[in-house]
């Protein structure tokens, strides 16, 4: 724990002198997985050929995504590609999401695309940490998507909390069945969540700077197989 | 700052009050209410009161502040701003231990100048805006201008922010016939704030539940602490009012393990229960009735509380039966109309005995049966014997319930007019055994 207390204070030390407020994607991973989070093999292309590099480790099927501290939300600004399946439209994305970028915002301050590893179908969910002025360190889940944007089905905690906490968070959420199972399908690995929900509240409680955390989405798979952050944002403290 | 301090505004050995009794314009309001409140204070006997009436004319009080002995244990101020800008500095002169400023308007200069004296532990302040002012009725202190209300002896403590809310409490007490052991408005809390007062009654023994209204979750991580401490030690129920930071302080609350009431005539619904009965080592609870239509209404709140109706066991059914073969046990146990106290208590005794079940809800309707409100007395002696489970009463309605009330009076059966909040108080009680951990039979 105390190595990764010390990396973390390393990433967001190095993030910080920079002067910058909120943390690329990559850099947001590196903490999360620095504390223990899963997350899914991602990494920075600083141009078409360290791409096509990459590509060839991580192999294909795999997705891009624009990397810029100026552009918050990626696919808002057409800067995301997913189910990349051979070299030739590894090519062609590339070219494309950062044209798109450009249009989107032509002064952002583009650094590469990050090639990340595809994650098969799986039911997604969020979990977020924000510093509250009154309450301190909270923890928030839901469902991805419109369970989130439309229904405001949120759970909340005061963090730490305990993974037990953490499992009632998850039930309280009027679209639980979804992680249950409907119409035949396998319940979701409630487990895996619990556990990620409770490390992000110890993260939480444990770096007040990290002022705001989402993991949207995190690709939840089956009972016993798992749970994966496919995307992160960390905004530090400072931001206000 | 320790808790057990408080003790001085609750049981002062030395009071003094300072208002003004005739006041014209703005000030008439205020003087109408230092009336009130000199009216509640003189059944106080258990301490010395001084009285000083800026306006000369209420028998026996001192016309000037400068006659008040020094180091007095309490002193409550209902002045308006004008006289208190003019009179604090004299009065603070007087090194009383504690103040309950009810006054609800301070110059900001003085106002810093209290929160200095607070800060360095020269001055236990409560207020401003404690226009409620607080009430200890073991010893029947009533330092509150509340006007034609008495509160009943009790267990129940009861803290609010807000003035109006907090008189608005004390009239459902009274209405539930809900006693009070201590109330405090808290007002802005620049002294004592709900924190200090939390803590303070979590340790006293005569509360046995701690009823809170909030306004403002300011410094809400504290306050989430002293109420999470509290309610280690005691039920706490909370209405909220401000809608700020809503969800979050609903789950902060929950994790505290307080008990969040739905309306203020709630608070008081489900805190007769939870200090008149033990909590519920599980969530079986049987229904007897006289009455069918409203044990079905019972029966749908409870499963919407989630708890279970109990089937007593075959041995039960068996011994009822015997004795009674028209008693129907099927589901919740019907008595019929014509049953009386002593079949009430027959199977009263019987089912709560039972294994199979872990609390009970007696309902009794009158007015369509042949029960008499006396015959809920035998009702409250059954119930007595249950063997650390809790029963409740349900004598749903208006006036039938009030006539039962009056019978109950003195009994540690609670009564509720309606099956919604019987059944959240069954649940607050099985919540309660969980939170206390205690082993599930």
């Amino acid at each position: 724990m105390v190595a990764a207390k010390k990396k973390v204070v390393e990433i967001i030390h190095l993030a910080g002198k920079n002067d910058k407020y909120e943390l690329l994607e990559l850099e947001s991973k590196q903490v999360l997985a620095a504390w223990g989070v899963p997350v899914n093999r991602t990494e920075l292309a600083r141009d078409l050929g360290e791409a096509i590099r990459i590509a060839r480790e991580i192999h294909y099927p795999l997705a891009i995504k624009v990397a810029s501290p100026d552009i918050p939300s990626k696919s808002e600004a057409k800067g995301v590609r997913v189910g990349i399946s051979s070299e030739l439209e590894l090519r062609q994305a590339f070219g494309e999401i950062v044209n798109n970028v450009r249009e989107y915002k032509p002064d952002a301050d583009i650094i590469g695309v990050t090639v990340q590893e595809y994650l098969p179908p799986a039911r997604e969910v969020i979990v977020g940490a924000l510093q509250d002025p009154s309450f301190g360190a909270t923890v928030r889940f839901s469902l991805a998507g419109f369970w989130a944007d439309v229904f405001n089905d949120f759970s909340f905690r005061l963090a730490p909390l305990s993974v037990e906490d953490a499992r009632e968070m998850i039930q309280e959420i009027k679209g639980y069945p979804v992680l249950e199972g409907i119409r035949g399908e396998s319940p979701a690995d409630v487990n895996a969540l619990a556990g990620i929900i409770q490390k992000v509240g110890q993260l939480a409680h444990e770096f007040p700077e990290i002022n705001k955390l989402d993991i949207d989405p995190i690709f939840t798979f089956e009972a016993g197989k798992g749970a994966i952050a496919a995307d992160a944002r960390i905004v530090l403290g400072r931001s206000k | 700052m320790m808790s057990s301090g408080l003790k001085v505004f609750f049981e002062p050995k030395s009071v003094v009050l300072i208002g003004a009794s005739e006041l014209k314009g703005a000030g008439a309001a205020s003087a109408t209410f230092f009336r009130s409140l000199a009216s509640n204070i003189s059944k106080f006997t258990k301490g010395k009161v001084y009285g000083v009436d800026l306006s000369g004319k209420l028998e026996g009080y001192m016309r000037k502040l400068t006659k008040v002995p020094m180091n007095c244990d309490l002193a409550v101020v209902l002045l308006p701003k004008d006289l208190l800008t003019k009179n604090l500095s004299s009065l603070l002169a007087k090194k009383t231990k504690a103040l309950v400023l009810i006054s609800d308007e301070l110059a900001q200069k003085q106002r810093e100048g209290l929160a200095s004296l607070t800060k360095r532990g020269r001055l236990l302040l409560l207020g401003p805006k404690a226009t409620m002012g607080i009430i200890n009725t073991t010893n029947g202190l009533m330092a509150t201008p509340v006007r034609g209300l008495t509160p009943k002896r009790g267990h129940i403590a009861v803290i609010s922010q807000d003035g109006g809310l907090a008189a608005a409490m004390l009239d459902w007490a009274r209405f539930h016939g809900v006693g009070v052991s201590k109330f405090a408005c808290i007002g802005d809390g620049l002294g004592i704030g709900m924190v200090g007062m939390l803590r303070y009654l979590a340790q006293d023994k005569e509360t046995k539940v701690v009823c809170v209204y909030l306004e403002t979750a300011k410094e809400g991580r504290k306050l989430v602490g002293a109420i999470s401490e509290a309610a280690k030690a005691k039920p706490v129920v909370v209405f909220k009012g401000g809608s700020e930071h809503e969800k979050i302080f609903d789950a902060a609350l929950k994790q505290a393990g307080a008990f969040q009431a739905r309306s203020i005539e709630e608070i008081f619904a489900v805190a007769e229960g939870l200090a008149k009965q033990p909590p519920m080592r599980g969530d079986r609870v049987a229904v007897i009735t006289n009455i069918v239509g409203q044990a079905k209404l019972l029966v749908r709140s409870l499963a919407q509380e989630g708890l279970v109706l109990a089937e007593p066991s075959a041995e039960t059914v068996k011994k009822i039966s015997k004795k009674h073969p028209h008693v129907d046990i099927s589901g919740f146990v019907d008595l019929g109309v014509e049953a009386k106290a002593d079949l009430y208590k027959f199977v009263v005794g019987q089912v709560i005995s039972d294994k199979a079940v872990d609390g009970m809800v007696v309902i009794n309707a009158i007015k369509s049966t042949l029960l008499e409100p006396e015959d809920i007395q035998g009702i409250a002696e059954a119930a007595k014997k249950s063997k650390g489970k809790p029963v409740i009463d349900l004598t749903p309605g208006g006036e039938d319930n009030l006539h039962v009330r009056e019978v109950l009076v003195g009994t540690e059966l609670p009564v509720y007019n309606q099956p919604e909040k019987a059944a959240r108080t069954m649940k607050l009680l099985s919540m309660r055994g969980k939170i206390l951990n205690l082993p599930q039979k």
